[in-house]
């Protein structure tokens, strides 16, 4: 425990909550949401602790209102987030798109549940996965980080902090409702261990105000793409920014040439740095005929199935997309290269299922074990789908007697 | 609403970046960006009013009131005012349209010392961001709206909006406005604004002494400016029909002159009665202008900031109880997977036994523990049911499998959970609360507790869930007795320690002696 309002050492807690104490030793000390299942247990945690520790939290009155206060919060110098579940997302939609165009960093956590609409308030989904992508109009990229326990959603909600401070841009944490509902231990290390990553920033007096550019280009090609230092409000640079397409002073810059520099510029900060960005789980991946490709909770669901299967003699492999965006591209094809097939478990009709196919390029069959909402998926069925991409299919009447060998 | 690319040839303006359109000889020039100038507006439009007296104002606040205007963030939302942010050399956002206050929200909340002012049209801040305006005029937080009200959406072409008066005409309404228009003022006090005025761009002097005051209100301020739209707004209506439209600053005069004619300065009027009114053709015929607002109300960021001592407290007292959790050395045997169902109704404490069990196998027993709960908007008194499942090895699928024990408080919950465990499975119950039908499955190892009983003669009827839990420990002995004692400990209001402790060692001692005679 620390004297500074930190929670630190190992805790039976609530993954919502986890997202909360990542969030708050990371450094954010502002938190706009609306109340929302299952997302709310992080508001509620949120409107708790941020008093504590000179923080602010506020309800705003709808998810519109929400995104954009935690963008006013950042570039008033504040490291900020919100949270909230499908309908939220999309409200949220419109603003993510004015924080990726200003290069805000932010972080928002998306507790999916069952849609499309109202759907299943109080039950699992992972079928906002091409939303975070795509979900605001526009070119853009995006990063968006999948965790598959209470442990990862604080882990990765610190990593979301550092990536979105790092590259100025919001960065989403793409979690579920079993994960966010579900209670695990979790261990907070002490504050001294864990790596935090500032924006860069100007401060008053570090330069002329004149010849400040809040979003200068500092490498002619752009090849390596630039993240430029911002200033925040109240420090005497008098910058401006805007949702329109802009030059490098923020200023209105209504070309076909200003739209080329300015999105090539979004999505080159983060292009170049994929691999860094890019976070894989891997197993079994040299010998593997069958590569299972998973993220979240049903990632989880899949392990056991691995196991039996491998125990059953298929070679099948796990890779578990701990990054889900940008997309490990690369990977995916060369692993397409040397193996019979991909099965991709996900409670969805099959939304990363197509990217791995994009990406598997017919070099490898994909196979989709979908489940759409309500529940996690069964592990006997991902099983199913293993022996089926095997040709195993005489397997699945023995599985029913290993399904209770787990315990 | 889109921004119009087309919008400086409709307006006949020729940019032309090379000229200096700012000399720096007019004090005013130094609160411009005048790299941005000329501006888009047209001639005639009153925006330009707006944006030197608002500047004057600022430059009276630094010299009068010893602003630092560095410390001051314009934000604004999309439309031909929500240019203002573009050409003021202040800290400026254009943020998307309607979510200027929202955004002003965020910067004022997080850095207390800036002066924020939100400067945006009445489409902006009354039609896509109405919702915005009325919960920040509730909240009374610091900042100050300014809205310019042309009376339609001028950037887009000159779309009826809320606030064009019944009866006028519009682009989309050329038969005349059949819906109502908002009073401005009266919806900001409604909402809760601590300051409330209007006027008119022909009242420039009056309109600035405003601004200062309104700027300096602590506490939500809202300014409602009515400026003339010379090319669309003017074309369809009383003051600028007929003319040509070439000559838009002739319009933007008539409007002006029209607005010396049904002007009228009449503070402190209830802003309920300060509607523009119309006649029967939807003609303006009464502009009330002046201040009808302004009174003392406790402002929001310092609301939250008083809480903060409170909440400091409370942190000290939750990190002492954290603090005087014991170590234990946790167990070392191995344990089978241990899939364990909770069922009963809501009250009975379903949901903390769950919990409780998996909080003794991790942080005390050092084992691995995943709590999962059947969540749903259930009543006190309806169904409840949660899952915990204690493992010595990583837990990958986090639900049940075949439950092989089951804690069940109600008759409901039997009938829903027996079902389910696996052959021979344990199931515990509360003996008081189910009775166990003939068709009962003889494969489980069942055991009865009457545990709301001996809470109640414990005198806490609500500790019934310790005694099934103790009950539990010693029957199925997934988790140690030490880390469920102290894990109980930690999760129970100190007043029911005791209690809890003392029914909870009843259920073990129990569980021990059944156990041993099956």
């Amino acid at each position: 425990m620390s004297d500074q309002g930190l929670l630190t050492g190992e805790h039976f807690l609530l993954g919502d909550y986890a997202a909360a104490e990542g969030a708050i030793l990371a450094g954010c000390r502002f938190f706009a949401g609306y109340p929302i299942t299952p997302a709310t247990e992080i508001a509620e945690r949120m409107s708790i602790r941020l008093p504590q520790i000179d923080g602010i939290y506020i309800q705003m009155e709808d998810e519109l209102a929400s995104m954009n206060a935690v963008l006013g919060a950042s570039w008033a110098g504040v490291k900020s987030m919100t949270a909230t579940s499908g309908p939220g997302f999309s409200l949220m939609m419109e603003n993510l798109g004015l924080g990726i165009m200003l290069e805000t960093p932010c972080v928002l956590v998306d507790v999916q549940r069952g849609g499309p609409s109202t759907g299943l308030p109080t039950l699992v989904g992972q079928q906002d996965m091409m939303q975070a992508r795509w979900g605001t109009h526009g070119d853009y990229e995006i990063i968006a980080l999948c965790p598959s326990s209470p442990q990862e959603l604080f882990d990765l909600t610190i990593r979301a902090f550092n990536l979105s401070e790092k590259f100025r841009t919001p960065v989403l944490v793409m979690t579920d409702a079993e994960v966010g509902h579900m209670t695990e231990r979790v261990v907070i290390p002490q504050p001294e261990e864990i790596e935090i990553i500032n924006r860069p920033q100007v401060r008053k007096g570090d330069m002329e105000p004149d010849h400040f550019r809040i979003y200068q280009d500092t490498d002619s090609d752009g090849a390596a793409g630039t993240v430029s230092p911002m200033a925040i409000a109240g420090e005497g640079y008098r910058f401006h920014i805007t949702g329109l397409t802009h030059d490098e002073l923020g200023y209105p810059a209504m070309t076909a040439e200003a739209s080329e520099w300015n999105i090539k510029r979004l999505v080159k900060k983060i292009r170049a740095h994929r691999d860094e960005i890019i976070q894989l789980e891997e197993r079994y991946l040299d010998d593997a005929e069958i590569v299972v490709v998973s993220y979240g909770i049903s990632a989880r669901t899949s392990e056991w199935p691995i196991e039996q299967a491998r125990k059953a003699g298929i070679r099948v492999g796990y890779l578990r997309l701990i990054t889900i965006w940008p997309f490990p591209e690369k990977r995916i094809f060369e692993l397409a290269k040397g193996i019979r097939a991909f099965v991709v478990p996900e409670i969805n009709m099959g939304q990363i299922c197509l990217e791995v196919e994009r990406c598997a390029a017919g070099q490898a069959q994909v196979l989709g074990v979908h489940r759409l909402g309500g529940d996690i998926l069964e592990p006997q069925q991902v099983l199913g789908a293993i022996c089926k991409a095997a040709g195993r299919s005489d397997l699945l009447q023995t599985d029913l007697q290993n399904r209770q060998t787990e315990r | 609403m889109a921004e119009s690319d087309t919008w400086l040839e409709h307006c006949g303006h020729e940019p032309d970046p090379q000229s200096d359109w700012v000399t720096g000889l007019h004090p005013m020039d130094v609160l411009l960006r005048g790299e941005r100038l000329p501006h888009i507006w047209c001639q005639g439009c009153g925006l330009g009013t707006a944006l030197t007296t608002f500047i004057g104002a600022l430059q009276w606040l630094e010299m009068n009131q010893n602003w630092d205007l560095d410390k001051v963030s314009v934000v604004s939302g999309i439309g031909c005012t929500g240019r203002i942010a573009g050409y003021i050399r202040l800290d400026s956002f254009h943020t998307t349209h309607g979510r200027a206050i929202p955004f002003a929200t965020g910067l004022k909340l997080a850095n207390g010392e800036l002066k924020v002012v939100v400067i945006s049209g009445d489409g902006d801040i009354a039609g896509i961001g109405g919702n915005h305006f009325i919960h920040a005029a509730r909240r009374n937080l610091d900042i100050t709206v300014i809205c310019v009200n042309n009376f339609n959406y001028g950037m887009t072409g000159g779309q009826a909006g809320p606030t064009t008066p019944h009866g006028a005409r519009a682009v989309t309404t050329q038969y005349g406005n059949f819906e109502h228009p908002f009073n401005l003022p009266y919806l900001a006090a409604a909402g809760g604004a601590s300051f409330v005025a209007r006027w008119t761009v022909l009242h420039a002097r009056r309109l600035e002494w405003t601004l200062r005051e309104a700027m300096m209100h602590p506490g939500f301020s809202f300014v409602e400016i009515i400026a003339p739209c010379s090319t669309s707004y003017a074309r369809w209506n009383l003051e600028g029909r007929g003319l040509d439209p070439q000559k838009l600053g002739r319009r933007g005069l008539e409007v002006m002159k029209h607005y010396q004619q049904v002007g009228k300065i009449a503070h402190d009027t209830h802003p309920k009665d300060a509607a523009v009114k119309v006649n029967e053709k939807g003609e303006i015929n009464a502009i009330i202008e002046g201040i009808f607002l302004n009174e003392p109300k406790p402002e929001f960021r310092a609301a939250i900031e008083n809480q903060a001592q409170v909440a400091k407290e409370r942190w000290s007292a939750a990190k002492k109880a954290l603090d005087r959790r014991p170590k234990l050395s946790g167990r070392t045997d191995f344990i089978d997977r241990t899939d364990v169902q909770l069922g009963g109704f809501g009250g009975q404490g379903i949901m903390s036994a769950g919990r409780i069990i998996g909080q003794a196998a991790t942080i005390y027993d050092k084992i691995e523990a995943c709590f999962t709960q059947s969540y749903g908007p259930e009543a006190r008194g309806g169904a409840a049911g949660s899952q915990v499942v204690v493992a010595v090895e990583p837990i990958h699928h986090p639900h049940l499998i075949a439950p092989s024990s089951a804690i069940i408080m109600s008759q409901e919950a039997y009938a829903k959970y027996a079902p389910n465990l696996t052959a021979d499975g344990i199931l515990l119950i509360d003996d008081g609360l189910v009775t166990l039908p003939e068709d009962h499955r003889r494969d489980l190892k069942t055991y009865g507790i009457a545990a709301t009983q001996i809470a109640e003669e414990f005198g806490n009827s609500r500790a019934a869930n310790s005694a099934m839990l103790g009950f539990w420990a010693a029957i199925v002995g997934a988790v140690s007795q030490e880390a469920m004692r102290q894990s109980l400990a930690d999760s129970v209001p100190p007043k029911t320690l005791e209690v809890n402790l003392s029914v909870f060692d009843v259920g073990f001692e129990k569980g021990l002696a059944l156990k041993k005679d099956a």
